[in-house]
């Protein structure tokens, strides 16, 4: 059966598309490869190394098909100001506690709202001559769909608990204002709501198993740490140095300490006086023979971590150096 | 977004310890334990695998930075760094799972940041010098000798994981060397600085005298003279390479 020879836009119209898509593409890419290095979340972070090579793809695309559309080759265009406004407030999250903030952004507004325009552009391309841009949409169609669906796992797990739901939505809000301000990436306006609905409700995970782009992989390999192996001596060696840091008591602090070692000169005079009441260790690792431990302290109005190196003695384990790691330390996600 | 970052700003999860890579060495060595894991025992390989999972988690954190912070460097540039960014991030995997593989964790050993470090040069001459020439080149040293050991212990899982990671590593000293040549095009000045910086990072990983040239199993880091080849390192540097690693330095 021949395919129908009428288009509903010219090269010119496809090209202006293009552009437009480079750019919001070329600086999600960006966004993204500069947001690993500011993310704690091993999960989130292998998400957006996963993502930018594909990204980098598109944008290639894009601006390769360009002078074959009589434009410039690699050029990216903002339909009009409120994109670039839309933009600039999605970058913007840069905290190493706004993971969350930096993934709706991208996977919840973004990516949903490219995938419904690349499908709606899609289907009003002509299938007779403009081929090698359909080819073009149908593969970013493709990875968009896998994006969403891992980014979506991805936030699921960083986003549980009722006020990470409300930064969620306050996030999604706003940017889908500024969005709809835009009239979309294209400036001519968002996708019928539906295509949006659509194109969130499809996106399937197939697919990232075969391209190792799984969500729940990333996961898990977070969460793979499991038990650490502290020996049962150390631990109670431990557990009475972060009693003693809670309770603030010095003299059960300084007989921890190896011989030589003066509790004034440590760490520990920066955090004396501030009220903590609770203690969780957090890192143990092996230097040689000794052994780390970090514990982080809570408390109502503040937060610190403090790093103990342990070394095994013939009276037990003792501390050879203590330094804070960090204080009003945040949270991940 | 802030162009480019300050080092410190690297986010870790709290199950990291991060130490400075001589603080770490010095501990070793009044513990009489070598500076640098050598690879005699399942221990010393795991802790050498945890080293390299921290630092292709820094590759990946690194390029990314470069994709970021370059928007006005060639396209190709852009391309080349974030192909490198998928590469690392696979290559993070592949060195947790094999953490895995070996009984370990994230985190069981401290993390240095060296290679971060010098991801955060201002210059991207200087950035692909020091990181694709400089510590790339020296992890095809390293996997190119683990590929052995693992072959020689009888460990197939390490042999051919790695094995496909020291290629992708190969393809990224060829990305530095060419796109150090490219950018410093007609600027001999910037070519003299990224390739100094290169040369101060080679120096440093000679670890007074644990790379070496030399058979896998006798020394802690042989120099991989037929991969470095293959990366696109010339006879004259390689040559260089050798010579400082005789004046090195002992720790
Ligand atoms: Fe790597
Ligand atoms: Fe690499």
């Amino acid at each position: 059966m021949s395919q129908p020879l009428e288009g509903t836009f010219s090269a010119e119209h496809s090209a202006r598309l293009l552009r437009q898509y480079r750019y919001v593409v070329e600086r999600t890419m960006r966004a993204l490869g500069g947001w690993i290095a500011l993310t704690p979340e091993l999960s989130a972070k292998l998400l957006m190394g996963r993502h930018v090579w594909d990204l980098a793809q598109h944008c290639d695309a894009f601006g390769q098909r360009l002078p074959e559309l009589r434009s410039h080759a690699q050029v990216s265009e903002a339909a009009n100001p409120a994109v670039a406004t839309f933009m600039d407030s999605l970058e913007d999250a840069e905290g190493p506690d706004q993971t969350v903030e930096r993934l709706v952004g991208v996977y919840v507004v973004l990516k949903p709202h490219l995938l419904a325009t690349y499908r709606d552009h899609l289907a009003h391309a002509n299938p007779v001559y403009e081929p090698p841009t359909r080819r073009i949409l149908a593969r970013c169609i493709d990875d968009e769909e896998r994006h969403i669906a891992a980014g979506d796992t991805i936030l699921k797990y960083l986003a549980a608990g009722p006020r990470v739901i409300d930064r969620v939505s306050a996030r999604r809000r706003h940017l889908d204002g500024l969005l709809a301000a835009a009239g979309g990436v294209t400036g001519a306006g968002l996708p019928m709501r539906e295509a949006l609905d659509v194109a969130v409700g499809q996106a399937e995970l197939v697919g990232q198993a075969e391209l190792s782009d799984d969500g729940r992989e990333f996961i898990r390999l977070e969460r793979a740490t499991g038990a650490w192996p502290i020996p049962a001596d150390l631990e109670k060696a431990q557990r009475s140095f972060a009693d003693a840091l809670v309770a603030g008591d010095d003299t059960a602090l300084a007989r921890l300490l190896v011989p030589g070692l003066e509790l004034e000169t440590t760490a520990w005079a920066l955090l004396r006086g501030t009220s903590y009441s609770h203690h969780v260790t957090v890192a143990f690792a092996r230097l040689g023979h000794q052994r780390l431990v970090k514990t982080r302290l809570d408390g109502p109005s503040s937060s610190a971590t403090v790093l103990a190196r342990w070394v095994s003695s013939p009276e037990g384990w003792r501390i050879a150096a203590l330094d804070v790691a960090g204080r009003d330390g945040v949270r991940p996600a | 977004m802030d162009r480019p970052i300050a080092y410190d700003k690297l986010a870790r999860e709290e199950r990291f310890v991060r130490m400075r890579a001589r603080e770490v060495a010095e501990l070793k060595v009044a513990q009489g334990l070598p500076p640098f894991p050598d690879l005699s025992s399942r221990e010393s390989i795991k802790e050498r695998v945890h080293g390299i999972m921290v630092g292709e988690l820094q590759a990946m954190e690194g390029a990314g930075r470069s994709v970021c912070d370059f928007p006005d460097a060639p396209w190709d540039f852009t391309m080349d760094m974030a192909r490198q960014v998928w590469d690392e991030s696979r290559h993070v995997e592949i060195y947790l799972r094999l953490l895995e593989h070996l009984d370990g964790y994230a985190g069981e050993y401290p993390e240095t940041t060296i290679l971060w470090r010098c991801a955060c040069a201002e210059d991207a001459a200087a950035r692909v010098a020091g990181v694709n020439r400089g510590l790339e080149g020296l992890a095809c040293d390293v996997f190119n000798q683990l590929v052995h050991i693992a072959r020689k212990i009888g460990d197939p899982v390490l042999e051919r994981a790695v094995d496909f990671v020291l290629a992708d590593e190969i393809t990224h000293v060829r990305m530095g060397s060419k796109w150090l040549t490219k950018l410093t095009e007609g600027d001999a000045e910037r070519r003299r600085r990224a390739i100094e910086f290169q040369e101060s990072i080679d120096e440093r990983f000679n670890l007074g005298g644990v790379r070496r040239e030399g058979d896998h199993d006798a020394v802690s880091i042989s120099i991989a003279t037929d991969v470095r080849r293959m990366a696109g390192f010339t006879e004259e540097e390689i040559e260089r390479l050798i010579k400082t690693t005789q004046r090195s330095q002992v720790y």
